[in-house]
């Protein structure tokens, strides 16, 4: 077996907020394969976009740091590159696409500058090679037009447009793996549909691993193998999509599914309540209790889920979780 | 149905007021923290200082231009041989009162006036910009030269023609704040519960847009004690009241042969404007919602 | 059901019609309209749910505030219990919106920052003076017991809230006056998944407990099969398919209520199976320049020349079942199919 494309091991970053050190990541491990797709999901504030910005060393200066752990990109160890090594790691063999298609394109360039501008930031292309580029990465995106398209500015274009602009300059320069942070939260659903489709197209194509960031379980169902449910920065469970779905072992995953109103083959007139998950996520200053962070939601909570951390239980195919009730949930 | 139990560590906030919050930013900012407490000297020599040190600055105690420390006098005399501490002391109070009554009255009007045009808008907000420009492109200091000249110099009248001059700032950040907030959904929210419009506008809004509102009174506190000492100098003031504007105007003439007879007074107006001024600052940062998470 | 039948229709819309103003062509010219809900009309029963579905630009969020009287619409009726809200006016229409209440999507920006919950909760009975003084406490205290907040928390500023709490707060609000008809805005959009579970569950609990009318607006059709008895899907201003909870969902018929289900995401794998996904490319028409067709042809996958110049009605083509589409007729099969 080949060494996995990224390797995060025991991962710890902590974020120095005003009542102390938190740790937003907790003991956070896993692997990536080449032309893998991997998803995180979770609620707000569970350490989901921070694993991102970590990988990307971008974590916010002074406030956020990596304490401890590794993570390893082809075997290169990232958590202490030089600044100037992971600029060149960054857009070139990992890129990421972000929420918010309206603010993360610059108003005042037009979309075809901005992506002409990465290829030439790291790939050295001349001004009308990189020209040529970003009309052939347009069209890849399907944005139709794209000859005409490439000289518009942002604000001529619709929020699902946009996001195929950030995707064409985040695939620019082939990386290797492209994150995706919420890349449709702000978009309708037929919207969402196209990109989905266009990003499982690219990866098919060029062959880049996929992390996607979310928090809605049918969208880990439709674009990963693999998901990662995160809970205050702990890994809470990980595995194969498919069997996650069916039989998670964890009672935060199995909230996470059952909560969401799924549209069902065929309806019938019953409704079921829906499962409710009471409370809402600790803030950071729970973090990094040596206890179950979820306890205080749970129902299946017992004096050990507060009195110790789980530890990751292993089921077959790689699923883990970490819960002291793993077996019977 | 009934509450779920509270969780152990869930402990219930305190109910904190905003401004109890802001007050708590506000303390944080050093230089602002001085400063208040500078403005509170200044204040409270205005209000008691003449009780306390009873010299009528309109007496001639001494002879002329006696150098501040000589002969008793702390701050020397002036060109008549009037006591300049006493000037001081006694003008601290018609700046400062002036520099008030002008910064209430631009802000009366300014609130009035950007609060129509930004809750009606339409014809209304057309109508009274119109007008708000017409006032901003006055020349400020010439305008209120005339109404001074032409209507006499008497307190009242100082400040009414410093006040007119300078809402019109207070106007527009009124109007921009009211466009922004009416169109929140908490202000929908009141309308669709049945709010009558002036409710809507002053129990609603206002309060709402209040923050850069007294961060620009603040300021205007400041810039009226000039203007007051700027008129003054001109010779445009109550010439039976003493102020700190007019203990420079009148002792102009001798600006190079005794210049601490300006220089002193000038010297009280630039600190208690800057206290003002540091004031404002942390006013600002400390109701300023977006500086409130650093 | 049997008593569907008896239930008697509480709000009834006719033809709403709502345009902005967008430029004015100088000072002369003629100003240019956008309509951003163009003649539409759907009833509720009493005590039942309709949702109104769409995307970003549907109309969905400014019918609803047309029929709250929030935005002015330019004609149509509003039929509320027997009186046209429409043509209310000044102290009417004040004291009539007692009967009608409004839940909004951001519970961030719905919330007065200066004010305690309790007197948010208070304000509408204190705008309207139909309850005296001294029996709105008690009101309050109840709210705050029935959407499952402690009565420490009244005291508390709407920043010391979680998201959820303060979707709460704005719940007991609306319920303050006992209106027949509440308009819930996207009300859990705006909240995380797990939270969206709690306020969709109160709701439902309430509708139950106070016999509520719900006119629900959604883009997620998750949502809305679990809260509606009646949904009417809106593209461009229009309404393009309307029809109870189960025809809707079991059988749609219009291209664009298909494409819309088959892109929601799903956990179920049969579903996943069995569902071909229809995309539909491009983006929408301009709402300045609306095509004189059906205003899906441009995007429609099974689009016919008729569509792109008739602009279609919306039919009944079975039992509670109308769509706008040419290509769909009695035998109410969809064209996609």
């Amino acid at each position: 077996m080949t060494a996995p494309l990224l390797k995060v091991e025991n991962l710890r970053i902590e974020l120095t907020t005003r009542d102390g050190v938190a740790p937003v990541i907790d003991d956070l491990s896993f692997e990536l394969g080449a032309g893998e797709s991997i998803s995180f999901v979770g609620e707000s504030g569970c350490g989901k976009s921070m694993t991102a910005l970590g990988i990307m060393g971008l974590l916010p200066d002074k406030i956020g740091r990596i304490a401890s752990g590794s993570i390893a990109f082809e075997g290169e160890e990232l958590s202490t590159a030089s600044e100037k090594r992971l600029r060149e790691i960054r857009g070139n063999d990992i890129s990421m696409i972000f929420q918010e298609p309206m603010t993360s394109l610059n108003p005042v360039y037009t979309v075809g500058e901005q992506i002409a501008e990465v290829l030439r930031a790291h790939q050295g292309l001349s001004k009308s090679a990189a020209w040529a580029s970003a009309v052939e990465l347009l069209d890849a995106v399907r944005i139709p037009n794209a000859q005409r398209r490439v000289s518009d500015y942002p604000f001529q274009m619709s929020g699902g447009q946009r996001q195929r602009v950030m995707i064409a300059i985040a695939l620019a320069c082939e990386p290797k793996i492209l994150i995706a942070d919420e890349p449709t939260t702000a978009l309708d659903v037929t919207v969402q549909a196209q990109i989905f489709d266009l990003l499982n197209d690219l990866k098919r194509q060029t062959g880049t691993a996929i992390i996607m960031i979310t928090h809605d379980m049918g969208a880990v169902a439709e674009m990963a193998q693999r998901m990662i449910v995160m809970y205050a920065g702990r890994n809470a469970e990980q595995g194969p999509v498919d069997q996650i779905i069916d039989r998670p072992r964890h009672p935060y995953t199995k909230g996470l599914i059952s909560c969401v109103p799924h549209i069902m083959a065929t309806l019938t007139d019953e409704r079921h309540e829906l499962t409710e998950v009471a409370g809402i996520v600790p803030s950071l200053r729970e973090f990094g209790k040596n206890q179950c962070l979820f306890a205080s939601r749970c129902a299946m909570v017992t004096q050990e889920c507060l009195d110790n951390r789980p530890p990751e239980i292993e089921f077959e195919a790689g699923q883990k979780s970490a819960c002291w009730h793993a077996g019977t949930v | 149905m009934s509450a779920p139990p509270l969780q152990p560590q869930e402990e219930l906030p305190t109910a904190r007021h905003p401004f109890a919050e802001a007050w708590e930013m506000f303390r944080r900012n050093h230089a602002a923290m001085v400063a208040l407490v500078v403005l509170t000297l200044i204040v409270l020599t205005a209000i008691f200082g003449p009780y306390i040190y009873k010299t009528d600055p309109f007496d001639m105690v001494w002879a002329p231009f006696s150098p501040p420390g000589v002969d008793g006098f702390l701050l020397g005399t002036d060109y008549l041989g009037r006591d300049l501490l006493a000037a001081l002391i006694h003008g601290a109070r018609v700046s400062i009162l002036i520099g008030l009554a002008a910064a209430l009255m631009s802000v009366f009007i300014g609130v009035t006036v950007g609060a129509l045009a930004g809750f009606y808008r339409g014809w209304v907000e057309e109508v009274l910009m119109r007008v708000t420009e017409f006032f901003q492109v006055l020349p400020t200091l010439l305008f209120s030269m005339v109404i001074v000249a032409l209507f006499g110099a008497s307190l009242p009248m100082i400040t009414f023609a410093i006040g007119i001059v300078s809402w019109t700032a207070v106007a527009r950040i009124t109007r921009s704040e009211f466009l922004r907030i009416r169109e929140l959904e908490y202000v929908t929210a009141s309308r669709a519960s049945g709010a009558k419009n002036g409710t809507l506008m002053f129990k609603i809004i206002l309060p709402n847009a209040l923050p850069p509102i007294i961060v620009q009174a603040a300021l205007m506190v400041g810039s009226a004690i000039l203007f007051e000492a700027g008129l003054s100098f001109l010779g445009l003031t109550d010439p039976n009241v003493v102020s700190w504007g007019q203990v420079i105007g009148s002792n102009r003439q001798y600006i190079l042969d005794a210049s601490y007879t300006v220089t002193i007074p000038g010297i009280a107006i630039f600190i208690t404007v800057l206290a003002i001024s540091l004031v404002g600052d942390g006013l600002n940062d400390a109701l300023n919602p977006k500086l409130r998470q650093r | 059901m049997s008593d569907t039948a008896q239930k008697d229709v509480l709000l009834n819309v006719e033809n709403l019609t709502v345009r902005f103003a967008v430029k004015k062509g100088g000072l002369f010219g003629q100003p240019k309209y956008l309509y951003a809900v163009d003649d539409i009309s759907f009833e509720i029963k009493r005590g039942e749910t309709l949702a109104i579905v769409g995307e970003s630009g549907s109309g969905k969020t400014t019918a609803a505030l047309a029929v709250a009287r929030l935005v002015n619409a330019y004609k149509g009726r509003v039929d509320l219990d027997g009186t046209d809200f429409l043509t209310l006016e000044d102290e009417d229409l004040r004291q009539a919106r007692a009967k009608m209440q409004f839940i909004f999507q951001d519970p961030y920006s719905s919330l007065n920052p200066r004010v305690r919950a309790e007197k948010i909760v208070r304000e509408p009975l204190d705008n309207l003076d139909a309850v005296p003084e001294a029996e709105r406490q008690g009101i309050v205290d109840k709210l705050f017991e029935a959407v499952g907040l402690h009565p420490e928390q009244q005291r508390l500023f709407p920043h010391q809230f979680s998201g959820g709490q303060r979707q709460r707060i704005g719940i007991a609000r609306a319920l303050s006056t006992q209106p027949e008809l509440i308009i819930c805005d996207e009300p859990v959009s705006a909240l995380d998944v797990a939270v969206q579970a709690q306020i969709l569950n109160l709701l439902r609990k309430l509708q139950a407990d106070f016999g509520l009318t719900y006119l629900f607006i959604s883009h997620d059709l998750g949502v809305v099969q679990h809260m509606c008895d009646s949904i009417a899907v809106m593209y461009m201003g229009k309404v393009v398919e309307y029809a109870d909870r189960l025809s809707l969902f079991n059988n749609p018929l219009h291209p664009y209520t298909v494409a819309l289900l088959s892109a929601v995401p799903s956990v179920d794998k049969k579903r996943r199976a069995d569902t071909k996904r229809i995309l539909i490319p491009g983006d929408p028409p301009d709402p300045l320049a609306l095509p004189e067709g059906c205003r899906f042809a441009n995007r429609c996958p099974v689009a016919q020349d008729r569509c792109k110049t008739q602009q279609p009605s919306l039919k009944t083509v079975a039992t509670g079942h109308k769509v706008a589409c040419h290509l769909v007729d009695e035998t109410a099969v969809s064209p996609l199919r």
